[in-house]
């Protein structure tokens, strides 16, 4: 027949336990939060996710120093700036209420 | 050029790594029942001041071809239909059509 053991015991054992083999003692199973620590950084993985996408503005903004010129970019700028000339550019944007009121069609 | 809701979840994405290791933090301390309650519950109103594309559950794995969001084979991250293209074409190493 196994003898009584007190929980005091049974405790004390444990601590004991733990201290030796450098686990943390926990009796009451508290959450420490230690999953957030222990995980691994998502962050890189994600941001590698989509394969990279390079077109012409982007590389330009990255080596200012080049001076490259977007042709296709500068091409409709021209024909933005020559279409105002002709008075056929976007309308102003309204300013106030009654102003946006007077731009709608009325139906 | 990848369209809007791709370019958001990259956005997302970016914003996930810059600020993955202060959210961790600020969840070791919300989350960990041995601090004083006070300490948690700021360490909680800090986390809820973190923005929309800082939280790894906004990023979503959408198609990496089309854009898709619905339909991806996460294994190659294509959606249904561009994943049975690129397989037909014979750009998937490893993947051809089942016949028996």
């Amino acid at each position: 027949m196994a003898a009584f053991v007190p929980p005091s015991r049974l405790q004390a054992l444990k601590q004991l336990q733990c201290s030796i083999f450098q686990t943390s003692y926990n009796p009451q199973s508290l959450r420490t939060g230690a999953k957030y620590l222990r995980a691994r950084l998502r962050g890189p993985s994600m941001v590698s996710y989509y394969p990279a996408h390079f077109n012409i503005p982007t590389i330009i903004r990255k080596y200012p120093e080049l001076e490259m010129v977007d042709e296709d970019e500068e091409e409709r700028l021209q024909d933005v700036q020559d279409r105002k000339k002709r008075g056929k550019g976007a309308p102003k944007k309204a300013k106030t209420a009654a102003d946006s009121r007077r731009l709608t069609k009325r139906r | 050029m990848p369209n809007a809701r791709v370019l958001r979840d990259i956005k997302a994405r970016y914003g996930v790594r810059a600020n993955e290791i202060a959210r961790r933090a600020y969840l070791f301390v919300a989350r960990n029942e041995t601090l004083p309650p006070q300490i948690r519950h700021h360490a909680q109103l800090q986390l809820n001041t973190f923005g929309r594309y800082t939280r790894p559950t906004t990023v979503k794995n959408r198609c990496r071809e089309s854009g898709k969001g619905r339909g991806i084979i996460s294994e190659f991250g294509l959606s249904r239909f561009q994943f049975r293209k690129k397989a037909l074409d014979g750009e998937l190493p490893g993947v051809h059509k089942a016949s028996w």
